[in-house]
């Protein structure tokens, strides 16, 4: 028995009798289950699948105590209205916050942080890291580092480019149709109808074999994806806002229709259109590195995290993660803004269960 | 019955409707191309008789709508034209690849719909407890991850690594059965771990909204113990919402099984698909998004119709 083994026990039951000396019910729980799983994980597996299971643990405290100390500073820093609300949030939501700043850092000063530019050769292809190449190189013998900090500001850039095309078409739309109501809001339903009923990814990839994968394309095309489902969820919402009293009196004041968009719909349907617009990234997130790891996004050299995993894909044949983290940076974007969403939705909604 | 009868008719013209549209908009988005697709095919480079030549055996002469027309009627008899490229027809290319899809699609499906189903069934009866809790971060992740990352990390750990699986599901001819399912269980397997979150949290979601309802309070309040509440009282009418949200996800199989297809090198329609887009085989193109859009309405209006007839207040009317 190593020396790993009899810590990693004597740490696991020493927390659970503190938590059962403090009464804490839900901790000893876990802990103390955590335990009797381990013995026989440390039978099954031996010490490697205690180590993992260590790493694991110590992964997630690390999480948990990044998100609580990152909370506490915008509590601290943010103004007193906002404070009150990042108070309560789940510890997943402030994680979620915490991943969202540290990419929106990477992305815009990625010239800065990268250690050499996105398409500079500076090695032989597929070389291992050494303390100038923190990842090793890429199958051009560029650093793989460089290129996924550079990654953030292109696919980043590029997906919220086109989630704020999808989301001004479909809102403005969605508002008008509202608003106006008669054979405009019929036909804009349909019309949203057909559209969605076509598979997302198979209507982009449709498009972009026409016009051809440019930037330009895969913004068009990603907005006329997705302003549908926009413009369905704007036109809910602010339907239940246009037969509102307060309406029919700025109609009778005689407002016109942009006037009661702009200052008696739209502020009071932003809570539910801000978590869409997050939902709505990530979608929009997900199709656009699936069409890049296609061969069909942002063209080479400029650094793509979904065409990166795709050129670099043989290394995984040799056992090599480095080809999976750009893949992991898009899940872990993505799951960040979910985590936010949810809690915004869970907040706005007022469920309680 | 008359009532039901006429609105599954109802809902079935509609989706037949969408259906012309969506070959319409299919169709006459190629005529969009600056130029035309002989242009397109030859590039700048190519000679007047050359180019009049391409239109002519592609019949480009022709006004749109007429070869429309004729497009969507040959596609109905299974005839898709011939490849710009290769020049072979495109149901022979396609016929087979198509059936491969269907197959790994159906393989996920066996998989997810049962455990989807009773894990969410689980977790609503767990609700905020530990338990849910850690499922619903495990599920958002696996919903959050791109397809091709999960393909990539069971290759990893399950191909690379311990060489359980084979990486890459080439097919021969000839293979038994049981050797198709070991070649394809790798991309089976992320399929399943897609679409079962997806489908486990839209049926936890289905069965709260339902445990929130005055009759499940009666249930309750009587006495009924919790696993009774669900099976006995809320799952019944909770059956159209979870069909729905199993066909919903059969449909998202469709499009999830593009990228899964190019991970594995399987010889499926979603692989052709890529192929044909990145070659701007535009014949190619079109079937493939005729044939995915076709089978991802069709489930939408199976749920749909399905929906009407499993609902207890339109099958027995007062």
């Amino acid at each position: 028995m190593s020396v790993f083994v009899i810590i990693y026990f004597a740490c696991l039951i020493a927390s659970s009798c503190l938590a059962a000396y403090y009464e804490k019910r839900p901790t000893f729980l876990t802990l103390f289950s955590l335990t009797l799983i381990s013995f026989v994980l440390g039978i099954v597996g031996g010490v490697p699948a205690l180590r993992f299971v260590a790493t694991a643990a110590g992964l997630l405290a690390f999480a948990a105590g990044i998100s609580f100390a990152f909370r506490e500073f915008i509590v601290i820093i943010a103004p007193a209205n906002i404070s009150k609300e990042v108070r309560t949030a789940p510890l997943t939501a402030a994680f979620g916050m915490f991943v969202i700043f540290t990419y929106a850092i990477a992305g815009i000063f990625a010239p800065w942080i990268a250690p050499y530019g996105e398409s500079e050769v500076i090695a032989s292809a597929f070389a291992m890291p050494d303390e100038n190449m923190l990842l090793g190189a890429d199958q051009l013998g560029r650093d793989m580092f460089s290129r996924i900090i550079y990654g953030a500001r292109n696919t980043v850039g590029l997906a919220l480019l086109a989630t704020l095309a999808a989301f001004f078409m479909g809102a403005f739309a969605g508002l008008l149709a509202a608003t106006k109501g008669g054979w405009f809001d019929q036909f804009m339903g349909r019309f949203a109808d057909v559209i969605m009923s076509i598979p997302s990814l198979i209507f982009a990839l449709l498009m972009l074999s026409i016009f051809g994968p440019q930037v330009t394309v895969i913004i068009v095309a990603v907005a006329i994806i997705y302003a549908p489902r926009v413009f369905r969820l704007t036109r809910a919402v602010a339907g239940n806002v246009v037969v509102m009293d307060y309406i029919e009196a700025a109609k009778l004041r005689g407002e016109k229709t942009w006037y009661l968009i702009r200052k008696e719909i739209l502020p009071n349907s932003t809570a539910p259109l801000i978590a869409e617009f997050g939902l709505e990234f990530c979608f929009v997130f997900l199709l656009v590195a699936g069409l890049s790891f296609l061969g069909l996004g942002i063209q080479p050299p400029t650094a793509d995290w979904g065409s990166m995993v795709r050129e670099n894909a043989t290394m995984i044949s040799f056992g090599e993660i480095t080809p999976l983290i750009p893949a992991a940076a898009i899940a872990l974007l993505t799951v960040a803004v979910n985590f936010v969403v949810d809690w915004m939705l869970f907040r706005s909604s007022g469920l309680k269960e | 019955m008359g009532d039901l009868l006429g609105l599954v008719a109802k809902r079935l013209g509609f989706g037949l409707l969408t259906l012309l549209v969506i070959s319409v908009i299919i169709f006459f988005m190629v005529e969009l191309l600056p130029g035309d697709i002989a242009q397109a095919v030859l590039g700048q480079g190519a000679t007047e008789e050359n180019l009049a030549a391409l239109r002519e055996q592609m019949g480009l002469n022709k006004p749109a709508v007429v070869r429309y027309f004729e497009w969507l009627g040959n596609a109905l008899t299974g005839d898709f034209g011939t490849s710009i490229v290769t020049g072979e027809r495109v149901s022979t290319i396609i016929t087979e690849r198509f059936i491969n899809t269907l197959f790994l699609a159906a393989y996920a499906a066996v998989i997810a719909v049962p455990f989807a189903v009773t894990l969410g069934i689980v977790v609503a009866l767990l609700r905020n407890t530990l338990f849910d809790r850690v499922v619903n971060v495990l599920t958002l992740t696996s919903i959050s991850s791109p397809e091709f990352f999960l393909g990539y990390i069971l290759i990893l750990y399950l191909a690379v690594k311990t060489g359980m699986f084979p990486a890459i599901s080439s097919l021969r001819p000839g293979m038994t059965f049981w050797e198709l399912l070991d070649r394809t269980f790798l991309p089976a397997l992320t399929l399943v771990l897609v679409v079962t979150a997806h489908m486990m949290r839209m049926t936890r979601a289905a069965i709260i909204n339902l445990l929130a309802s005055p009759y499940i309070e009666m249930a309750r309040l009587k006495g009924a113990p919790p696993w009774k509440v669900i099976v006995r009282h809320a799952l019944p009418n909770a059956w159209a919402p979870i069909i729905n949200v199993i066909a919903l996800n059969l449909a998202y199989l469709i499009t999830g099984v593009v990228l899964v297809e190019v991970v594995f090198v399987y010889p499926g329609i979603g692989q052709a698909l890529v192929d044909a887009v990145s070659k701007r085989d535009f014949p190619i193109v079109q079937s493939c998004c005729l044939i995915f859009a076709a089978t991802f309405i069709l489930l939408n209006l199976a749920a749909d119709v399905a929906a009407i007839l499993t609902n207890p207040r339109l099958r027995h009317p007062k």
